[in-house]
């Protein structure tokens, strides 16, 4: 009921990046994955979210190739994804992994030599991305002697030292600060739009991937319950909450109309939920007819009440 | 072990193995180890030169040279070396005692000797060996004079004087190297007991540290479970046989500079088996130690897993040891066929030379055939346990989240 509400169809075809096609998996009793199916289509920055325990972690994995399926299956560019593809793969795991006793250039270099790239290459590019990440002056330090915040540049480093065609980030927001934040953004974004790398990354910060993110799955229970570009999804719930502001009409002006619900009083004014088959202009016509008419507009839910209201269903 | 070209697909445990290999060659514990069983052979090696070696001695006398000289002639028959010193008179001959340049003098002339009143002069207790020929040699002094007394001949004294009347007859042919053999057997099991119990349990502690810091998961993102374990089996079993083959050539060295083993021939190509029996060996521990690893999260646990293991690699290392003196016993033959214990038996019984060729190279099948049999199943435990954090992972479970 509520998925075919807020599930909007693709705005145009995308090349298929990564797809996720009905994905299952059961750890003992307990059922992570009932059918997961979702798309990270070439060149977009895909937020993925859900409460915890919801199975944001074991699709990832599955993806990644650590954990396996019971059934389902994973596509890269269209097939089945094998391990030269999963190769080219950039992955940070939710609880991050380093050794902590290797200095962090020959670290990077030998995640990278794992994933095919030689020696001489490794070091380039890892001494380049450190620099981005400004972590440069670090480069011949344990990994353990580093800030958990620098660790995470390292981590993230990890993931891109071997230029990757798709990265796949597990929680790459938790325990940054706002700079560290920031310089993650700016990061990504850089790898998707020059690189056209597209990425998938799970976080709670729903602000933050409505400001970064172009599409959004949402996950609940190991069901996908939302899934498509973040606007649209606003804007399908848009249509049916409106705030108006009207001076000198009774409180519950409103309450006449039949199909339509106080959401939340806001400053000056109410935001109602219009049933499916009500009016909008019906609603306009009497607030006029009851008082002045300061401000009348649908609005956009954030993506924030958007999972709260999914959550509550 | 640092070529520039990017891995191919199927030699990406090379790279593991490679900083494995690095990262413990440069690793305290690497440093300690090798100077830990470098001084334990050493000591082991200069107590044998110290008690077996050559024995020799000095004998001081002043004048008189037949007792020392009867002397040197018993000692050299029961394989002790006598040089004999002569001084101008007593004083100088006790100061050369006081100094330690001789070993013992002896005051006093023949006659003294014949009417009981020579003196040897030793620093605090004379060397049980020396004072054994001197007194020997007195003996047949006194022997001598009372058969002269009694009208003997010279050549019936002479005759009655053999110093060995009754031959010695061996029943199986002797080997004079016995000796040297037993002592190089001792030192090889030694050592390969402190390489595979301490590269084994490396390996496990690698495993575990992997997996305590979650790397595991960044790594088994692009690489095979069993390739990693290969990897890291490889790399941390090079490093072990690098430094045991210097540990071996060290030994070498030095046993045969002090003197501490006349080193036959067929010891030493057997030593260089031994190394062999190193590979093999660690080969089939180390599946079990990666796999013990696995199983557990934190480094605390790695004591309870790996109990099972050593007991058997400790109860091997003491069949070994019984086997340098008895290597013809049944439990040394078994033991050395068997695969969790040749490594460290069938050295032993090879070197010296108690294994027959068909004993050898059943166990070697049997070793060969068991770790490729090994190998499979540790790495499916391995896979299936390496990605679960928290409590001790039971094998079972662990071999059926493998697929």
């Amino acid at each position: 009921m509520l998925r075919a509400d807020v599930s909007v169809p693709y705005p145009e075809p995308m090349p298929p990046g990564l797809e996720l096609i009905d994905l299952r998996r059961r750890f003992g009793d307990v059922v992570a994955l009932d059918g997961v199916s979702f798309e990270v289509g070439e060149g977009s920055m895909v937020g993925f979210v859900g409460p915890n325990g919801a199975g944001k972690t074991t699709a990832m994995r599955i993806a990644l190739g650590v954990l396996g399926a019971d059934a389902g299956e994973v596509r890269w560019r269209g097939r089945p994804v094998d391990e030269v593809a999963r190769r080219r793969f950039g992955y940070i795991p939710e609880e991050r992994g380093l050794y902590p006793k290797m200095r962090v250039l020959d670290q990077l270099v030998y995640l990278a030599r794992l994933h095919g790239v030689s020696r001489a290459a490794a070091r380039t590019r890892g001494l380049e991305i450190l620099e981005i990440l400004g972590v440069a002056d670090r480069s011949k330090d344990r990994v353990e002697s580093l800030s958990l915040g620098n660790q995470q540049r390292v981590q993230l480093a990890a993931a891109l030292v071997y230029e990757p065609d798709l990265l796949v980030l597990d929680e790459p927001f938790s325990g940054l600060d706002p700079v560290g934040t920031d310089v993650l953004i700016e990061v990504l974004d850089r790898e998707r739009t020059s690189g056209g790398v597209p990425i998938v990354f799970s976080s709670h910060q729903l602000e933050l991937v409505e400001r970064v993110c172009d599409r959004v799955v949402m996950i609940v229970d190991g069901r996908i319950v939302a899934e498509g570009a973040i606007d649209e999804l606003r804007a399908s719930r848009a249509r049916r909450l409106v705030r108006v502001e009207v001076t000198g009409a009774p409180a519950d002006w409103y309450g006449s109309i039949p199909g339509v619900r106080l959401e939340a009083e806001v400053t000056g004014g109410v935001i109602v939920e219009l049933a499916e088959d009500s009016d909008d202009q019906r609603v306009l016509d009497l607030a006029r007819s009851v008082g002045e008419v300061r401000h009348f507009s649908r609005v956009r839910p954030t993506l924030s009440e958007l999972f709260r209201e999914v959550i509550a269903s | 072990m640092s070529d520039d070209r990017a891995p191919t697909d199927r030699g990406m445990w090379r790279v593991v193995a490679a900083r494995d290999f690095s990262v413990r060659l440069r690793d305290k514990g690497f440093v300690i180890s090798t100077g830990i069983t470098i001084a334990v052979l050493s000591i082991f090696i200069l107590l044998r030169a110290y008690a077996s070696g050559p024995d020799s001695f000095d004998l001081a006398v002043v004048g008189d040279r037949t007792l020392p000289d009867r002397a040197a002639v018993i000692g050299e028959r029961a394989g002790i070396d006598v040089t004999v010193v002569v001084l101008p008179d007593d004083e100088a001959a006790e100061d050369a005692v006081r100094a330690g340049r001789v070993d013992a003098a002896l005051i006093g002339d023949r006659r003294d000797v014949l009417e009981g009143t020579a003196r040897l002069r030793v620093l605090r207790g004379a060397p049980s060996l020396l004072d054994q020929v001197v007194q020997a040699a007195a003996i047949a002094e006194r022997i001598d004079d009372a058969l002269a007394d009694a009208g003997a001949s010279d050549a019936t004294i002479e005759a009655l004087q053999d110093q060995h009347p009754i031959d010695t007859v061996p029943i199986l042919p002797p080997d004079p190297d016995r000796d040297a053999k037993a002592a190089v057997a001792l030192a090889a099991v030694l050592v390969l007991y402190g390489q595979l119990f301490g590269y084994g349990v490396w390996v496990a502690t690698g495993v575990i540290e992997e997996k305590s810091s979650r790397v595991v998961e960044v790594l088994l993102s692009t690489i095979r479970a069993r390739q990693l374990m290969a990897g890291k089996i490889a790399g941390i079993g090079t490093l072990g046989l690098l430094q045991l083959i210097l540990i071996a050539i060290f030994a070498v060295t030095l046993a045969t500079a002090t003197g501490a083993i006349d080193i036959p021939a067929d010891s030493l190509s057997a030593a260089v088996l031994t190394v062999g029996w190193f590979v093999l060996g660690f080969s089939f521990y180390a599946a079990l130690f990666a796999t013990a690893g696995a199983l557990v999260s934190r480094m605390e646990e790695l004591q309870n897993v790996i109990v099972p293991i050593n007991l058997v690699v400790f109860a091997s290392f003491f069949i070994s040891i019984g086997a340098v003196s008895d290597p013809d016993s049944t439990i040394a033959k078994i033991a050395s066929l068997l695969p969790i214990s040749s490594a460290l038996a069938m050295p032993v019984r090879m070197v010296l030379g108690s294994a027959t060729t068909w004993e050898i190279v059943a166990s070697l099948l049997i070793v060969v055939g068991s770790t490729a049999l090994l190998i499979p199943l540790a790495g499916r435990v391995y896979a299936g346990a390496i990605l679960r954090t928290g409590a001790k992972v039971k094998i079972r479970d662990a071999w059926r989240a493998a697929s």
